[in-house]
């Protein structure tokens, strides 16, 4: 559907249908990010024996992140006086602007899809790493030491790990053929590629939660050393922002390995009567679920094992995988 | 005639325009650098009009590092808060404007007399495929000599970064 209209003849009627197709996805991550909020609360509270939010919104604490959204809204919105005003109100927007475009070429099933690029898993990788500049730019406008240097982790986190997250998908190129996230999830049909590249998997979740600032790595924003990291000063809705950009890369990441690793929208053998969009949700579920555990169970990384640990042991981990793959590879198609 | 792609060439040159004017008249260093991005970002963004998808993905994937390191160097290495003052006698003002005025007149000149063949190319289709094919066929010995020349970058650099704490333990980023 999405591509007749990118060949229709333009006008502003499909300016409106994009527009509004823009608008649900963005309300369908919105509701993504109330929930996975609460389940986050839920689940941490389950693993530490305690129950999680349960006033609002009966048992289950349904309305609980809602009522917190409003909350936020309603805040007092703060800019300090020594800050960089323009750079203040402008990193919000930057951090906030990759967040929601990359979502747009994950495949969810083989027809709900917003945009087929040919450079899918590259566009990916690129993009996000702008977020990365908003986030420096709040650290330097909030004028505040604390911030600064969370923002410094965050550069220095994101170039380090980005490499191996590069590195390691690689593997799946060199299988798969094709950089189209559409193709890799077609190449899965005879296995999925968590069993054909088991390595490149674990380097890669490793790399994902270090490029999504989660515990173990989430340094830029520890909360016992720098307060609050790079949003020390924001308050209100740019705060918001911040944690929306933060929840729809972990939706993104989430997706991102469910169509590189667990095969998308292919569903287990003999069970093909169920559809495509259950097996894509049910998969993405179990690694956004995998993601919290992670966040629940390991202490916090120190700086220096943080950069030891991406560039002695993820990047060499990765490029053997990729020498590994391409031997494997040329000697099945000898034999 | 009004295309979309036309309507989308005019946004994004604008904002290439904007971030490089910006670039050039902000006072402080950092607002430089954020203005950097918003040019490389239309840029990229003009490669994808120009069907080479690959390119654009690429120019991000670097631009996005790359400032953020300027970003950094911008930071650590300049006085907080530091303006830039626009210095500079008349005279050389003049000499200025006259070099520029000389360079917009060349590059006019060259544009206006430019004549594409309109030869119908295919280097649209598959062009991440057809970059790699080239690198590695036809190209392979440059493309082998850029890896080698970028290493050899790389171990002076480091040699650099650590001639100056000699003997000192720790401190690595």
């Amino acid at each position: 559907m999405i591509q007749d209209l990118l060949y229709s003849s333009p006008g502003w009627a499909n300016f409106g249908i994009f527009f509004l197709l823009a608008t649900v996805f963005l309300f369908v991550i919105l509701g993504f990010v109330t929930y996975a909020i609460l389940a986050e609360r839920k689940v941490m509270g389950f693993m530490q024996l305690r129950h999680g939010p349960n006033q609002v919104g009966g048992r289950w604490g349904l309305l609980q992140t809602v009522a917190d959204v409003l909350k936020l809204l309603l805040k007092e919105d703060t800019i300090p006086k020594l800050a960089d005003r323009p750079l203040f109100i402008l990193a919000p927007v930057i951090a906030f602007a990759p967040a929601f475009m990359v979502v747009a070429t994950i495949p969810f099933t083989d027809k709900l899809q917003f945009a087929d690029i040919g450079v899918g898993l590259l566009y990916y990788i690129a993009i996000s790493g702008l977020s990365t500049v908003g986030v420096v730019t709040a650290s330097w406008a909030s004028n505040n030491k604390y911030s600064l240097l969370g923002g410094m982790r965050a550069a220095a986190q994101m170039i380090s790990y980005e490499i191996p997250l590069v590195m390691s998908v690689l593997g799946v190129i060199l299988l798969s053929g094709s950089l189209n996230l559409n193709d890799i999830v077609e190449a899965q049909k005879d296995g999925w590629f968590i069993i054909l590249q088991p390595i490149a998997f674990i380097v890669f979740l490793i790399a994902a939660v270090a490029e999504l600032n989660r515990a173990p790595f989430d340094l830029p924003e520890a909360e016992s050393e720098l307060v609050a990291g790079f949003h020390v000063e924001y308050s209100g809705f740019r705060w918001a922002f911040f944690m929306l950009s933060e929840y729809v890369y972990f939706f993104a990441m989430s997706s991102l390995i469910t169509v590189l690793f667990l095969g998308g929208w292919l569903p287990l053998p003999f069970l093909g009567f169920i559809p495509g969009a259950v097996w894509f949700a049910l998969k993405f579920s179990l690694v956004v679920f995998i993601l919290i555990w992670f966040r629940v169970t390991f202490p916090r990384v120190r700086a220096d094992q943080l950069m030891e640990f991406g560039w002695k042991v993820l990047l060499p981990v990765a490029l053997a995988n990729i020498f590994l793959t391409a031997l494997l590879k040329e000697l099945l198609t000898i034999f | 005639m009004l295309s979309g792609e036309f309507i989308a060439f005019i946004g994004l040159a604008l904002v290439a325009i904007m971030g490089g004017v910006l670039l050039l008249n902000l006072t402080k260093v950092v607002h430089m650098v954020v203005a950097l991005v918003f040019t490389f970002v239309s840029i990229a963004g003009i490669y994808v009009l120009l069907s080479a998808e690959f390119l654009a993905a690429v120019q991000i994937l670097i631009y996005s590092g790359a400032i953020t390191i300027i970003m950094l160097f911008g930071i650590m290495l300049t006085k907080h808060n530091d303006e830039s003052e626009a210095k500079g006698i008349g005279w050389r003002k003049i000499l200025l404007f006259l070099g520029v005025l000389a360079f917009g007149a060349a590059v006019y000149i060259g544009i206006y007399d430019l004549d594409f063949t309109s030869e119908t190319s295919s280097l649209h289709v598959k062009n991440t495929e057809q970059i790699g094919l080239a690198l590695y066929s036809d190209y392979i010995i440059p493309f082998e000599l850029t890896s080698v020349v970028l290493l050899v970058t790389l171990v002076g650099a480091i040699i650099l970064a650590r001639k100056d704490d000699n003997g000192k333990e720790g401190d690595k980023e």
